[in-house]
């Protein structure tokens, strides 16, 4: 075990303390304008120690009063259904747009949230893969990741909606790929291989991404995890560097933030919120969330990223049909994804 | 909801009824109805349905692995249990009294670090882990760690239900059986284990119940693969975050079902007699 195991575990037991601290703050303090938020785990770190306190500041040099926040991070698809029954979060931040259809499917946020400038999406990142120090099984495109011998690790795309970004990034370069050869008919059939062969090299699936990491690095299970590489270098910056290859075609992750508007009228802060969600996208937020390892959907703070490798080739959701559909075609019950494991294991003559 | 403090009096059946009621509406309110709240939502979609449901490759593979590692594991238990609780009995050994003290520990240990544990020790980067590695065979992230969680978290329940019947147990009839000239293992077979397995059947039965449920441990060992190392508690996680409700309460009802057959079965074995109560 490594020795951040313990601090990192510590962290995790201090957190349900300090959020019944920050529960009993009263946001009706004087002088004191509240802000709930509910987001994905993924980003705790950036909005925690970096976005809200920067915007405290702003907001105190600005209007001179204080903002009390309440975070609550959750998956993200729990973190949904929270809010759509009945958790008053005034701001959404969330893993994928998928999660945030159910919001608006409950009401909770207006059809048109990604109608703006960025199109409703926050935070950009890459699927990449992380690898062991010195690359000894070399791995540099997904279809390493098929090679016998090479024990991967991704979470279960069942459990964790966010670790469906990795699958769809596999099967979304080998689609495209398949339709490169030929734009009417793209044989499925290679697609189905190479997913098939790398579902056949999972070591474990965990519950969630970040579960998968501390397996990678702390417990040094497998040779390759797929992950977003914004949590390969927030690791990095916490001290745990995973040296990773961005594929030379891979998939643009695109993490939604919207408002909740029912919960905003319920506080009356409407104000704050909207201050609150401009300066996410201003060239200073969106620097911070860079500087904690995404890609910033704000081209001004694109100089903060200048010295990180581009991938060749970098699809979006929307090339493979958007959420609903990659949902339907992978992981439904007569999904691809959901029968490549169903094959997997007849193969083994169970 | 406050039953005064006072003694209860016989010649004041009102109290006595108050106390009654307000323990049955506990029950009621803490146990019964979610039950059959969830009972009801699941075979809801009609009994078709909830076939299907529970007849889906998935489905069934979690359900059937769930059984078949339980099963398992109260097998291993039983052996060991009993023997465990004999040599504590029976044996005068320095340290007893500490070993007696540590069984209850599988217990207080969170499934989850119970999981970690089993990882670190067996694990692929472990040195145990790699000798076996070594000899073709996989622990854990393959179905042996499953069994090898559950073991752990129902060590105590064959050992403390037969521990004490073996301490009251009159040592007469064994003692008679010797002077007949008959061994130590034939002894064993005809006289003791006669009155011992009705508290062993107990401990088995209260294991396997608890191992059908077991989620914390096997979810961080088993590797989760579907149809392959997913177990049914996973199984239905999953497919509670993934939408698909009516196959999570499907499987839940048969787990719910399972344990309350084997409750109900244990207390008429009880009722049978032949039981001591255990601690």
């Amino acid at each position: 075990m490594s020795r951040a195991w313990p601090f990192r575990f510590s962290l995790f037991l201090s957190l349900p303390v300090s959020l019944a601290i920050t529960g009993c703050q009263s946001s009706t303090a004087p002088n004191t304008d509240g802000l709930k938020i509910g987001a994905y785990s993924v980003v705790r770190e950036v909005l925690h120690d970096g976005v809200l306190p920067a915007f405290k500041a702003k907001w105190k040099a600005k209007t001179g009063r204080d903002v009390a926040f309440e975070e609550s991070y959750n998956a993200s698809g729990a973190q949904a259904r929270s809010i759509s029954s009945g958790f008053d979060a005034d701001v959404a931040v969330l893993s994928h747009s998928g999660d945030m259809e159910l919001l608006v499917k409950a009401g909770k946020v207006k059809p048109d949230w990604n109608a703006g400038e960025y199109k409703g999406i926050l935070t950009n990142s890459l699927v990449v893969i992380g690898h062991r120090e010195g690359n000894p099984k070399s791995i540099h495109d997904w279809s390493d990741l098929a090679k016998s011998g090479v024990g991967v690790l991704y979470p279960d795309p069942k459990t964790s909606g966010g670790a469906r970004w990795n699958i769809n990034a596999i099967y979304g370069a080998a689609l495209l790929e398949a339709r490169d050869k030929n734009k009417e008919a793209p044989n499925l059939a290679p697609v189905r291989e190479i997913m098939a062969a790398i579902q056949a090299n999972v070591v474990n699936m965990d519950q969630s991404g970040r579960q998968s990491m501390a397996n990678f690095s702390e417990r040094k299970t497998g040779d390759a995890v797929v992950t977003y590489e914004n949590e390969l270098l927030l690791r990095a910056k916490e001290g745990d560097a995973i040296p990773y290859v961005v594929p030379p075609a891979t998939l643009l992750i695109e993490s939604p933030v919207a408002v909740v508007d029912e919960s905003t009228a319920k506080h009356g802060n409407k104000e704050l919120v909207a201050a609150f969600i401009e300066f996410l996208y201003s060239t200073e937020g969106q620097t911070i969330f860079a500087e904690y390892g995404f890609r910033p959907v704000n081209k001004e703070a694109a100089a903060a990223i200048s010295a990180r490798p581009a991938p060749a080739r970098l699809f979006t959701t929307a090339d493979l049909g958007g959420w609903a559909k990659l949902e339907e075609e992978l992981y439904s019950t007569k999904g691809l994804w959901t029968t490549i494991a169903a094959e997997r294991a007849q193969n083994r003559g169970k | 909801m406050a039953i005064g403090a006072r003694t209860l009096q016989r010649h004041r059946p009102s109290q006595g009824l108050t106390l009654r009621a307000t323990s049955l509406f506990y029950l009621g309110v803490m146990v019964v109805l979610p039950m059959l709240a969830m009972t009801i939502q699941a075979v809801q979609p009609g009994p078709r349905a909830f076939w299907e449901a529970i007849s889906e490759p998935y489905a069934w593979h979690a359900l059937k692995l769930t059984f078949v590692t339980a099963l398992i594991m109260v097998a291993v238990n039983v052996v060991t249990g009993t023997a465990t609780a004999w040599v504590l009995v029976r044996y005068q050994f320095p340290g007893r009294s500490l070993v007696n003290a540590l069984i209850d520990l599988p217990f207080a240990v969170p499934t989850v670090v119970t999981g970690v544990m089993l990882v670190a020790f067996y694990g692929p980067s472990s040195v145990v882990g790699a000798v076996i590695g070594k000899a073709g065979w996989k622990i854990i992230y393959d179905q042996p760690g499953i069994i090898l969680a559950l073991l752990f978290v129902t060590y105590p329940f064959v050992i403390r239900s037969v521990q004490p019947v073996l301490i009251e147990l009159d040592r007469a009839e064994e003692e008679a059986a010797a002077t007949l000239g008959a061994r130590p293992w034939t002894t064993f077979v005809r006289v003791t284990l006669p009155t011992l397995w009705p508290s062993i059947l107990t401990g088995a039965g209260l294991s396997f119940s608890r191992a059908l449920g077991e989620f914390g441990s096997v979810v961080m060992v088993a590797g989760n693969q579907p149809l392959l190392t997913k177990t049914a508690p996973i199984y239905v996680f999953g497919e509670i975050e993934s939408g698909n409700r009516s196959g999570a309460l499907a499987v839940s009802a048969v787990l719910l079902a399972s344990s309350l057959l084997i409750l109900v079965g244990l207390n008429a074995l009880q009722r049978r007699g032949g039981v001591h109560d255990g601690n």
